[in-house]
């Protein structure tokens, strides 16, 4: 337990020591503050090109732009480009330490393999929930200055939707990371697994009862339908669990 | 199992898909020696040291770290081990004093210790004052920061893959005396292929070649066991004439000649005691010395692993 926290602290060091806390950190929070203001002013610029040569005289009729605009920019940010960033970034999350030997030097001291993932898997998952919500809060706060009104708990409501799907996902890729012996390897199956989630999507079984439901989740309770939860909330849970498990056994049978 | 080994190996056996590493190695590692485990390169040094630290894991036969199995050692033996692999890997973004503070937070050193150790470390390792981060270290300051980390718990046993390799010869003295300086409280157990290293500090060595141990003993002992084989005899003329008879004789393996003196190299030390002075004798030359030669490890070595190429 003891090297597990002196291992669990390197990492939380090295997050805000090296390029991760800024790829991560950086990205959410210019999403952020970009997401209210390009859902203020593309409707004008759209509206600007309107009925000119350019645009053949066709006239484009566009809604005043509202608060659920610049939450709709956040959400779809967190579920397109983070989301893949951090597929690509935990693709090496175990398999870039084999490579440089540190594995080597550490997992030769009293640190078991397995505290070895799951320092892994904390520390990356509280830097993303973390600078989530640090994200999500400067959305508010952004939004409610651009159009007066920022109603949080929508906004609260999907951003954790997403979050516990982001967890799910360190833990899958601890999982691959864990299996793959190169970050392409392990960022390519993850690209698999989330896109065999987005077909099982469409499929209304699988969204209401597997982690596809919280892919769906976000954009539907920002269009303020009824969306049931629990199930694809429990099946996260589940999976993550026997993900880091999986990692576990796989980890523990691998040559360093 | 050997009551006082440090290291014991029970018919250790590796084969990587196919190849086989470690061929049916059997091997103790007295407590308190400083074990030199000599061999060519792909002999099988590094795939041993792996095993032993639970990096990897036979294919048959055992390893033993202090009478537990090493493929399933618990943090309990792993704190009594300090290992250098043959290329250490370190984070790039750490200074060498926070690595050795990380090393040894991992064994629950205590912050008062950990200080007086990794001061006393950083120096010894030559890093005082040194504040750049280790992804601008050359080869050699990670090599002596390597050292020092393995150092970090005050090992019983310390496990070193090829640790002079990097090192210029100021920092490869450095290591070796600090080495040597352990004899008796630390089991040393360090593979190489640099023979002085090993002659200079060892007081017991194996040779490995091509997943066999070849030889195993006190250094003293192997080198009298195989300076025995080595006749030294210096005549008073003829010989060269002396020289091909010597080539003839049976119990003669190898003949070497500078001026007067022959360096015989023998197969059967008492026939040869016999043969050799009458060889000498049957065209009238007499003997000035004969003597028993003095053989380096490197002859030794030589003669174990180069014989079979």
């Amino acid at each position: 337990m003891r090297a597990f926290g002196a291992f669990l602290r390197k990492e939380s060091l090295e997050t805000v020591r090296t390029w991760r806390v800024w790829v991560v950190g950086g990205m959410l929070l210019f999403f952020a503050l970009s997401g209210p203001v390009l859902a203020e002013l593309t409707p004008q610029i759209l509206r600007s090109v309107s009925g000119t040569s350019g645009m053949g005289g066709l006239i484009i009729e566009v809604p005043d732009p509202g608060w659920a605009d610049a939450y709709a920019q956040w959400v779809k940010n967190l579920s397109q480009i983070v989301t893949w960033a951090i597929i690509v970034m935990l693709g090496g999350m175990i398999s870039s330490e084999r490579k440089k030997g540190t594995a080597t030097l550490v997992l030769t001291k009293p640190l078991s393999r397995r505290a070895f993932l799951m320092a892994k898997f904390v520390s990356h998952s509280v830097l993303i929930v973390l600078a989530t919500l640090l994200g999500a809060a400067v959305t508010w706060l952004v939004t409610l200055l651009i159009f007066g009104e920022a109603p949080a708990g929508v906004l609260a409501e999907t951003t954790a939707a997403w979050l516990v799907f982001a967890v799910m996902l360190v833990a899958v890729m601890t999982l691959l990371s864990a299996l793959m012996d190169s970050q392409v390897s392990a960022a390519l199956l993850g690209f698999g697994v989330l896109a065999g989630l987005g077909i099982a999507g469409m499929w209304e079984p699988a969204s209401r009862y597997t982690p596809a439901g919280l892919m769906n989740a976000p954009a539907a309770l920002l269009g303020g339908r009824e969306v049931a939860t629990g199930w694809p909330i429990a099946s996260a849970v589940l999976v993550a669990i026997v993900s880091l498990a999986a990692a576990a056994a796989v980890f523990s049978r691998k040559e360093l | 199992m050997t009551a006082s080994s440090a290291v014991e190996l029970v018919s250790l056996t590796k084969v990587y898909g196919g190849v086989t590493a470690l061929d049916a190695v059997d091997l103790s590692v007295p407590e308190g020696s400083v074990f030199g485990f000599m061999g060519p390169n792909g002999a099988g040094k590094t795939t041993t040291l792996r095993i032993l630290t639970g990096l990897t894991w036979p294919t048959s036969g055992s390893a033993y770290v202090f009478g537990a199995d090493a493929t399933s050692a618990t943090s309990t033996v792993r704190a009594r081990i300090g290992f250098l692999p043959d290329v250490p890997g370190f984070y790039d973004w750490m200074t060498a004093e926070e690595f050795l503070r990380f090393a040894g937070s991992l064994f629950g050193i205590d912050r008062r210790t950990l200080d007086e150790r990794t001061g006393a470390l950083v120096d010894m390792a030559g890093l005082s004052g040194v504040t750049t981060r280790l992804g601008g270290y050359s080869r050699g300051m990670k090599q002596r920061l390597g050292i020092a980390q393995a150092l970090v718990n005050a090992p019983a046993l310390l496990l070193l893959d090829e640790p002079t390799s990097a090192l210029d010869p100021l920092g490869r003295k450095d290591v070796l005396d600090m080495i040597a300086s352990l004899s008796g409280r630390t089991t040393v157990f360090f593979s190489t292929h640099i023979l002085s290293d090993v002659e200079r500090v060892c007081d017991t060595v194996a040779v490995l070649d091509r997943g066999h141990v070849v030889a195993q003993a006190p250094v003293g002992e192997l080198k009298a066991r195989y300076g025995a084989q080595k006749i030294v005899v210096e005549v008073t003329q003829a010989s060269e004439q002396v020289e091909r008879l010597l080539r003839r004789t049976p119990s003669v393996s190898a003949v070497t000649r500078e001026n007067h003196t022959l360096t015989l190299t023998v197969n059967d030390v008492d026939e040869a005691r016999i043969a050799v002075p009458a060889a000498i004798a049957s065209v009238g030359a007499g003997i000035v010395r004969m003597e028993s030669g003095e053989v380096s490890l490197e002859d030794i070595f030589v003669e174990l692993v180069g014989s079979e190429r």
